[in-house]
């Protein structure tokens, strides 16, 4: 079947894209910028870039998707997102440093018990639907749907892992599993950092510089890093961690409880009347 | 509540917005967009209340503005007109800060701003359902996982203060974190158990979800096929000189990848039956667009486009301004106009 | 239409079958009520009829089905959906869009039927439902009776040739559920579409169905036929029919007008004593005193004026029309609502001042949904909590060493268990029980703590009449403990049986209060049927008629 090689060859391509979309300003050729300061070419590239990201999500959604998802996956991940979405007010609400942010614990914990496919949509959809929602859709969304969305996709990755080492069921799996949230809570910040960076610093001469060097760049990066974007993060990691950690067990139990029900699919037994029917 | 105008006005008018502010550095041209997307803000507000998330826009575009004037300031130390030094040991904030840094964080703010605005105008505009049935038909199961969340977060928030209530007649008090516990596992439960019943009345209502005929293969290698194409097109437009063919590149790689979503698209069987009528108002708007586009691209000699391309390095001066691309850009807030209009 | 041979169901896992060799015609144009208790297997029937089972639950199934020309199990939901549209229960569960004609419209266009023609069923099924000025709304803005109606558009719109609906008025108050089901009956009338009914609340329907279909607990044992006759061989019935019963009239009234000229011709012995229960209430200080309560829902008043007190040993029911106040008055009562006048006295203390979490003391609060309620793996477990919780309190119990008061809870619980009837469910998961176990769950879990006063906001909806005979019982075993009770309901049988006192709320007043033989008795709308029957006989019940005539 010359099509199984197809799906591994998109996540890849589409996780390139949004590899190069959030680390280009460290790879940019060495070269001049002998245009203009403020050229039109240089505001261009960020934004150009969250198109690109834009189109690798869409190819990446598509292809998570399928051609067609059980009518009880779309409903679960509909309620589902929705809770999500709305634990996101939440984190609009409260005042004081910002950063945490409850929804990377459905998020991780969906993906880990149903599945990468399904991890993923999650992490992708409560940031779409929240944004909807509270009307912050803007240019930083598709980096931010696409971070999500890898956090759900690997937490998927945990349950070979942790089956392997035959630790499902026991206390270690908490432990594991909000290390692992506290890690994407890091993650993400540094992400989202990246890609807010040559817009807020902007293509100018000082601190993004068009061809500077990929070791200037991340001295660059680093002070900007710690200035800003620092203390928000430590305070999202801390808060994954303690949530999976306070939560995650009952909410493990109760997401196996159903998977069962939601992952069934009807085959019909042929009834022992009709065989005999068939045969007499 | 039907909309002032037509989805794809809306759309084509977000696009020029963003347009416009990326490619212009001038405070002047930047300041007559800012004021025209907030023109158009105050009377899409009048118009649409869009639930009770309150969100005060103006401060929080001052915070941000303030904040990357700030920063810049700090960190960079070029530039002539000097009003402050300290001492040159310090790390990273050390040494002269200069005016210019000041004007160019500014500007850096003031394009977050514009951006920012646009988006929530659009969203304003938009009621959910329009934006949802703007979700390309390759989507659709995905459209209808976003519809079913956006209809049930209403009902999630209800149920969580009727849980709190309930909850806190057992004497729960909220003091430690464990104590969310009850407020959150019934929460979760409810919301499984609604999918169930949920998808049970999706399916009773003959909700498909069995794959459509033919497999999609072709799609997905199209799609990967233009991916490739559109990164080979950001390599090339890296390299100086090559920008123009690389830009094409991608336009051209975008485009088949579009192509090839609305082709796997039109596997799935479905029919909108809403049908939204161009009006005049989308002819005006359109028009204004037009009219940008060609101040800002199209060769007039009598247009002074060198205008745009403003620095506030290495001297602070006033920026150049054209009153015909000032004009032009006031097209930006037509909406505004439209909208006032079907008003009265 | 619909012919069942020989029918077996079991569900995965479960022990013994759902369904047992059922046997049925029904011929098109019926209109057929499905009867039973909860776990009788009536979801179960009805959901073999349009390949919901087995499809979408699984299991076993044997025999032969044929609903419309099609065979379910051969076909699947989707394919039976063109012919015919089920309703389900809750009116929260079933929507996939936010607005009225979007929802309406959403099967039409998964159908890819041509613009125009969606356009025209939509108006056309929206006008025969009577939802054309609502049609712009959004869902979550519409009341539990309009969005059941919205789901009988929803499947309306795709023109089937059988209705199936089950249980959908169980969460609707009794104006809501009168609507719904006379849409129902003009359906079955004007277009002679098929219906099947599965409902617990019969009254209003009984006259217009041709045909009852009566599922016993046991598998297997049905009974179908004329409503009349299956009625006659029924234990669970209305006042009405059970009357009837009693005292032989045929042919066996099903409504209060048929049995009117009956009660007429009987015969009845005046009575000027009025056999009431017997419970004395000692007046000590009230339990619950409400004085002059003012409560404003911002710059509207809700409550003006209320005056009531609740007596430990003493069930009092809150009766009213919707929008009366009385969900304003419990929430005042648990400190949720702040008065503008008036104080509140619970123990003679007033408590303004007092949040949620102290009144828990001496308040239980039972919830319209207990599901709110029910959150730990174990039954016990929830017990367990509430009574940890209480043990945090920072008025008045000692702190005993923690050791000593695990012990006296887990004690506490399992007295509490007992005394129930649920000693074997301590290890049971919550939420997999049926609704009456789970709202004795939570109701343990609320009485595990002792309150002196317990609310209960509307318990009945969607128990079956042996469920709520169940909560009949423990309320009234909690009342002799001396407990004080406020029922607040629409179920007026329920009250009849039941309340000791009676309080209708009626435009944020208490318009009347007083012993239910007479205050129901002044009232048109909470009259009982034994009471609009007989309306001297000073009795609320049939029993209690029962017995007064075999007395004399």
């Amino acid at each position: 079947m010359k099509s199984r090689w197809l799906s591994p060859l998109i996540y890849l391509v589409c996780s390139l894209v949004g590899i190069v979309s959030l680390l280009y300003p460290f790879f940019l050729p060495q070269g001049t910028t002998g245009a203009q300061p403020g050229l039109q070419r240089s505001a261009d590239m960020p934004l150009m870039l969250t198109v690109l990201l834009g189109l690798a999500l869409l190819v990446l959604v598509y292809e998570v998707q399928g051609q067609a998802m059980n009518t009880k996956l779309i409903a679960l991940l509909g309620v589902l997102v929705a809770i999500n979405a709305a634990l996101r007010f939440l984190e609009v609400a409260i005042p004081g440093p910002g950063g945490f942010s409850p929804v990377f614990f459905l998020i991780v914990l969906t993906g880990y018990v149903y599945g990468a496919r399904f991890g993923f949509l999650m992490g992708v959809l409560t940031l779409l639907v929240s944004a909807i929602l509270t009307g912050g859709v803007g240019p930083w969304l598709p980096s931010q749907m696409f971070t999500a969305g890898w956090v759900g996709m690997s937490a998927a990755i945990l349950r070979p892992l942790l089956l392997g080492l035959h630790l499902k069921g026991q206390g270690e799996e908490i432990w594991i599993l909000a290390g692992f949230g506290a890690f994407w809570g890091m993650m993400y910040g540094v992400i989202m950092n990246l890609w807010t960076w040559p817009f807020i610093a902007g293509p100018a001469d000082q601190y993004w510089e068009y061809g500077v060097g990929i070791w200037e760049t991340v001295q660059r990066y680093a002070s900007y890093y710690l200035l800003t974007s620092l203390v928000w993060d430590i305070v999202r990691a801390s808060g994954n961690f303690l949530l999976i950690l306070g939560f995650g067990m009952p909410a493990l139990r109760t997401l196996r409880r159903f998977k069962q029900r939601f992952t069934f699919i009807y085959k019909p037994t042929p009834s022992p009347v009709a065989q005999s029917n068939l045969s007499g | 509540m039907s909309t002032q105008l037509h989805t794809w006005t809306w759309l084509t008018w977000l696009a020029a917005t963003l347009v416009a502010i990326s490619v212009t550095r001038n405070l002047f041209y930047l300041t007559l967009i800012l004021l025209c997307l907030l023109v158009v803000y105050s009377f899409i507000e009048d118009a649409n209340q869009r639930g009770a998330y309150p969100f005060s826009l103006l401060r929080f575009g001052i915070l941000v503005s303030v904040l990357s004037m700030l920063f810049n300031m700090l960190i960079s130390h070029f530039g002539e007109t000097v009003f402050l030094t300290l001492p040159e040991e310090w790390p990273l904030i050390g040494g002269p800060y200069t005016l210019e840094a000041l004007v160019y964080g500014l500007t850096n703010g003031l394009v977050l701003f514009g951006i920012l605005i646009a988006f929530t105008d659009f969203n304003q505009a938009m009621p959910v359902r329009m934006l949802i049935r703007l979700i390309p038909r390759a989507f659709f199961p995905v459209a209808v996982v976003i519809s079913i969340a956006v209809t049930f977060v209403p009902t999630t928030i209800r149920q969580f203060y009727q849980i709190k209530e309930a909850q806190m007649l057992r004497g729960q008090r909220m003091k430690s974190l464990r104590d969310w516990l009850p407020l959150v596992m019934p929460l979760l439960v409810g919301g499984l158990e609604r999918a169930l019943q949920l998808s049970e009345a999706m399916t009773a209502r003959g909700f498909a979800s069995a794959a459509p005929k033919g497999g999609n293969t072709a799609h997905r290698l199209a799609m990967v096929v233009s991916m490739l194409w559109v990164m080979a097109g950001w390599v090339v437009s890296t390299r100086a000189g090559w920008e123009t063919l690389g830009l094409g590149l991608i336009l051209a790689g975008a485009l088949a990848l579009l192509a090839a979503l609305w082709w796997a698209g039109r596997q799935v069987p479905r029919t909108n039956y809403l049908k939204e009528k161009l009006r005049t108002g989308d002819a005006i708007v359109l028009m204004g667009i037009v009219v940008i586009g060609l101040a800002l691209y199209f060769p007039f000699e009598w247009i002074d486009r060198s205008s745009l391309y403003y620095s506030v390095y290495p001297l602070l001066q006033w920026p150049d301004f054209d009153p015909w691309i000032g004009t032009a850009l006031l097209g930006l807030g037509l909406p505004a106009y439209v909208i006032g209009l079907r008003k009265r | 239409m619909i012919s069942f041979q020989d029918v077996t169901f079991t569900y995965p896992g479960a022990s013994y079958p759902a369904l047992q060799s059922i046997n049925l015609e029904i011929p098109a144009g019926s209109f057929v009520l499905v009867m039973g208790l909860s776990g009788s297997g009536k979801s179960t029937l009805l959901r073999c009829m349009n390949g919901l089972v087995p499809h979408f639950s699984g299991g076993t199934l044997s025999g032969t089905i044929r609903v419309a020309e099609m065979d379910p199990v051969d076909a699947s939901p989707q394919v039976m959906s063109r012919k015919i549209g089920f309703v389900f229960q809750d009116p929260e569960a079933q929507f996939v869009l936010d607005r009225v004609e979007d929802e309406v419209a959403f099967a039409l266009e998964n159908l890819a039927l041509p613009p125009a023609e969606i356009r025209t069923r939509l108006d056309a099924t929206l006008g025969l439902l009577g939802l054309t000025a609502l049609r712009e709304r959004r869902l979550d803005t519409l009341s539990g009776g309009e969005r059941q109606r919205v789901a009988l558009a929803a499947v309306m719109a795709l023109n089937p040739s059988l209705l199936i609906l089950d249980e959908p008025t169980s969460q609707l108050d009794p104006e809501a559920a009168e609507t719904v089901l006379q849409t129902l009956v003009r359906l079955n009338r004007d277009l002679g579409l098929t219906i099947l009914l599965a409902e617990h609340r019969l009254e209003r329907v009984l006259p217009f169905v041709d045909r009852l279909i009566y599922l016993d607990s046991e598998p297997g044992r049905m009974l179908v036929g004329d409503p009349r006759q299956v009625l006659a061989e029924v234990d669970l019935v209305s006042p009405v029919v059970a009357l009837g019963k009693y005292l032989g009239w045929q042919p066996l009234p099903l409504t209060v007008q048929e049995a009117l000229p009956f009660a007429q011709l009987a015969q009845l012995p005046e009575s000027s004593d009025v056999l009431i229960s017997d419970i004395q209430a000692t007046l000590p200080e009230p339990v619950l005193r409400i004085v002059d309560l003012h409560v404003f829902y911002g710059p509207k008043p809700i409550l003006k004026g209320v005056n009531l007190s609740a007596q430990g040993g003493e069930v009092l029911a809150l009766m009213g029309p919707n929008g009366a106040g009385k969900t304003t008055l419990l929430r005042s009562l648990i400190g949720l609502m702040k008065p503008e006048v008036g104080e509140i006295l619970l123990l003679g203390e007033s408590i303004a001042g007092k949040n949620t979490a102290d009144l828990a003391r001496l308040v239980g609060y039972l919830p319209q949904d207990p599901n709110a309620l029910l959150f730990a793996d174990r039954v016990l477990d929830e017990l367990l909590y509430t009574l940890h919780s209480r043990a945090h309190q920072p008025h008045g119990h000692r702190q005993n060493s923690s050791a000593d008061t695990d012990t006296s809870n887990a004690e506490k619980a399992a007295v509490m268990l007992a005394q129930m009837g649920m000693a074997d469910l301590a290890e049971a998961y919550p939420r997999d029980l049926s609704v009456g176990q789970r709202q004795r769950v939570a109701l343990a879990a609320i009485m595990v703590a002792q309150p002196r006063l317990l609310l209960l906001d509307e318990p009945t909806r969607g128990l079956d009449a042996a469920a709520k005979q169940r909560l009949a019982d423990l309320l009234q075993t909690w009342r002799d403990d001396g407990h004080a009770i406020i029922l607040v309901t629409h179920d007026v049988e329920l009250v009849a049986r039941l309340a000791d006192r009676v309080a209708i709320l009626e435009d944020g007043v208490i318009s009347a209060q007083g012993k239910p033989v007479e205050v129901l008795a002044a009232s048109p709308v909470f009259m009982p049927q034994v009471l609009q029957l007989f309306p001297d006989a000073g009795c609320l019940t049939p029993q209690q008629l029962i017995n007064r005539l075999r007395s004399t």
